[in-house]
């Protein structure tokens, strides 16, 4: 027999203490605040670095330079944001190669330039490639390399095709790119245009946020009934309460406290939504505004809490102290990023057997059944099958995990045996 | 019938017998005392009482009926491991554990404050917990343990730690319970405060009931009569008195064990004539002598 009132009732008290202490506030407040630094951090720093280069260019072809220059320009116009690049040339006839590429090489190391482009002497024949050396301090600096092999490339060839004779409108269809427009088709013929790069990083995230959400209160959970132990304040109460009725309301009163930041946290995030409308996040709106890709998000992240906060109470109860629940913790720790390592197949080919089976698994369902759901809707039997499956495996574990609480909050110090909480599972509480 | 019957309760811990085939009877409205020393299986009993640990073989019957879950509510509990959420408010945490308990939350309110108030404990109300002395603290789970007006009250060992201010104050808290025709079981291994309380007895030794029984019949069946003697420059008295068991030196006096009250007229007058008496008076053993003597002889019948 569950009575809901009195689980309620724990629910309630386990709120109510834990929202007004001052570590809850603080913890609400600090998530965002490291969060925009961890966002907004880099690209600030990146703003900055993508102030004025010096790129110096050693050649002796003056109508090379040009070309690169204006291949330069162009870019700049395209990627707006990314204001890199104004080139200074060292122009040396062959005589001098060699010592003007060891003045710039100093130049390079005292910072005058922040890369130096060695063009080739002669451009090559045929269709040979044309070698061009880039010397720089930095060579992780991916943004200013791509920018400037782009601007070399274009002007290379569009000089070697010139000299090959062809005409300047031919030169410029051979030289004109593709731009790929990813559509999303969906069932029902209805189709639209998603960046692919924000579809993943959506999906991503949101998998995270439920990965994330489970452990941290799930160990919240964990620490709650190691807590009630140590004080033994059980004793009094388990007269009263059946166990599962204690930890059915431990697990709901700590998950409403996680529901209750993350609906500060919204809050706080629609207000600065307006900050962020501009930047990618636009693109997420196809997930973000898909209300069953929404709801199937909030079903996996309360059904993917209750399950592993299920698994973590029943942690607690099986030990001690913290330091003793470790080391397992460890051990659930590396089953539970299982789910990652299945993520990358499961994009590439989400309707593959293997996909399937694996997204049905309950401990990995709400991670990766839902990024299953994400990238492409399963159909109808799976849903239904996938959420049969993980309510009577949280219903299972919330009643193994009520019995290993029952052997193990009465029998402090010795560690419960196999065969008592099979005993326990099975009879009456 | 009883308020609560034990009947051939066993348990074990692995190779360990905490109880073994225990039966008593714990009559309404009585203050029946669980005695025994340290490790005598007190706490197992009460705690198979409340189904915390399921007993391996017996039955516990409340008001006739086997208890279970919802019966246990009947039952106010004080466990011997207490502890209280440390960072709850006193009143907050009292109203808790009187809804857990089954009260209505504006019931349990109410209750709470009047036992807070009863207990000298009202300006402590929006305290935390974890700032209450200990002692406090303990009153808090008393009132706990009967804030929803139980017909039995089950207390383990309710006075260790408790100053004697406290200790008097939980000692009218029961009697007045028992005014009230609430039946309460409580364990101790502190003797006296048992002697002065108890309507009953249970001496547990070893997992196994030495006697138990209202505590007048237990007096006469267990405590023989004695003389309390004294004689001149501490002559010892004379041997193979008859009607006499035992004779023993404590304190300077001598006690003669008498094989029954009737008996004691014509004791006096043969070691009288016998010896230099002093004083004599009828000696009434305690409750403890009598439970040292009881557990003394369960350990001899051991070896």
């Amino acid at each position: 027999m569950f009575r809901w009132r009195k689980a309620f009732i724990v629910a309630r008290r386990e709120y109510l203490v834990r929202v007004r202490t001052k570590a809850f506030w603080i913890s609400t407040l600090a998530v965002p605040v490291v969060l925009l630094a961890f966002s907004l951090g880099p690209a600030f720093l990146m703003a900055r670095a993508t102030g004025t280069y010096h790129v110096g260019v050693l050649t002796a072809d003056q109508e090379l330079f040009h070309r690169m220059e204006r291949a330069l320009a162009d870019r700049r116009g395209q990627e707006g944001s990314s204001r890199i690049v104004v080139t200074v040339a060292r122009l040396a006839p062959a005589a001098e190669r060699n010592g003007q590429r060891e003045e710039l090489k100093k130049a390079v190391l005292e910072k005058r330039f922040a890369a130096v482009v060695v063009l080739p002497e002669a451009l090559p024949s045929g269709a040979e490639e044309a070698k061009v050396e880039y010397l720089s301090t930095n060579l992780s600096a991916l943004q200013l390399i791509v920018t400037v092999e782009r601007a070399v490339a274009q002007a290379i060839r569009e000089k070697r095709l010139a000299e090959a004779g062809v005409a300047p409108e031919v030169a410029r269809i051979a030289l004109a790119g593709v731009d790929l427009l990813p559509v999303k088709v969906r069932q029902g013929g209805e189709e639209s245009r998603e960046s692919v790069a924000s579809t993943f990083a959506v999906g991503y995230v949101l998998v995270f946020v439920i990965f994330f959400t489970a452990v941290m209160y799930g160990m919240i959970v964990m620490r709650g009934v190691i807590e009630e132990k140590s004080s033994r304040i059980v004793e009094v109460i388990v007269a009263n309460l059946s166990p599962r009725e204690l930890m059915f309301g431990k697990i709901f009163g700590v998950g409403l406290v996680g529901l209750t930041q993350y609906a500060l946290w919204l809050m706080l995030a629609a207000n600065a939504m307006g900050f962020f409308a501009s930047s990618g996040v636009a693109g997420a709106a196809g997930v973000l505004t898909n209300p069953a890709l929404m709801l199937s998000f909030l079903v996996f992240f309360v059904l993917g809490y209750f399950l592993y906060g299920s698994l973590y109470a029943a942690l607690g109860a099986a030990f001690n102290s913290e330091e003793e629940a470790q080391q397992v913790q460890n051990v659930a720790g590396w089953v539970m990023a299982m789910p990652f390592l299945f993520m990358v197949p499961i994009m590439n080919n989400p309707d593959s057997t293997v996909s399937v089976v694996v997204s049905l698994i309950p401990f990995f369902a709400p991670m990766l059944f839902f990024l299953r759901m994400v990238l492409q809707f399963p159909p109808t039997w799976q849903i239904l099958l996938c959420f049969a499956l993980l309510i009577s495996t949280t219903a299972l574990v919330v009643r193994l995990g009520a019995a290993v609480y029952r052997v193990g909050i009465l029998s402090y110090g010795a560690r419960p045996t196999v065969k008592q909480l099979w005993q326990w599972a099975r009879g009456k509480s | 019938m009883a308020q609560l019957q034990v009947d051939k309760v066993s348990k074990a811990f692995g190779a360990v017998q905490a109880v073994k085939e225990l039966s008593f009877s714990v009559p309404k409205g009585a203050i029946y005392g669980l005695l025994g020393p340290n490790g005598a299986g007190k706490t197992t009993t009460i705690r198979m009482i409340m189904r915390i640990v399921l007993p391996d073989a017996g039955t516990i019957l409340l008001e006739g009926e086997p208890v279970d879950d919802l019966k246990r509510e009947r039952i106010g509990y004080l466990p011997e491991e207490r502890g209280l959420y440390r960072k709850m408010h006193v009143l907050e945490h009292l109203v808790f554990l009187g809804e857990v308990r089954g009260l209505p939350r504006d019931e349990a309110s109410h209750r709470a404050k009047a036992w807070l108030d009863r207990l000298g404990l009202a300006e402590k109300a929006h305290s935390k917990v974890e700032a209450l002395s200990k002692g406090m603290q303990q009153k808090v789970q008393f009132a706990a343990a009967v804030i929803h007006d139980p017909p039995l009250v089950i207390l383990d060992e309710p006075f260790t730690g408790l100053d004697p201010i406290a200790t008097r104050q939980l000692k009218d808290e029961i009697l007045h319970m028992t005014n009230r025709g609430i039946t309460v079981l409580f364990s101790t291994h502190v003797l006296p405060q048992a002697e002065e309380l108890c309507t009953h007895y249970c001496l547990i030794n070893r997992g196994r009931a030495l006697f138990s029984g209202e505590a007048e019949e237990v007096r006469k069946r267990y405590a023989k009569a004695q003389l309390k003697v004294a004689t001149a420059n501490g002559v010892p008295p004379p041997q193979g008195v008859a009607g006499v068991s035992l004779v023993e030196k404590r304190h300077g006096f001598y006690f003669l064990h008498l094989d029954g009250t009737e008996q004691a007229p014509e004791v006096v007058r043969e070691v009288a004539n016998r010896c230099p008496v002093v004083s004599v008076e009828h000696y009434q053993p305690s409750l403890e002598e009598i439970f040292l003597r009881a557990v003394e002889e369960d350990h001899v019948s051991l070896a």
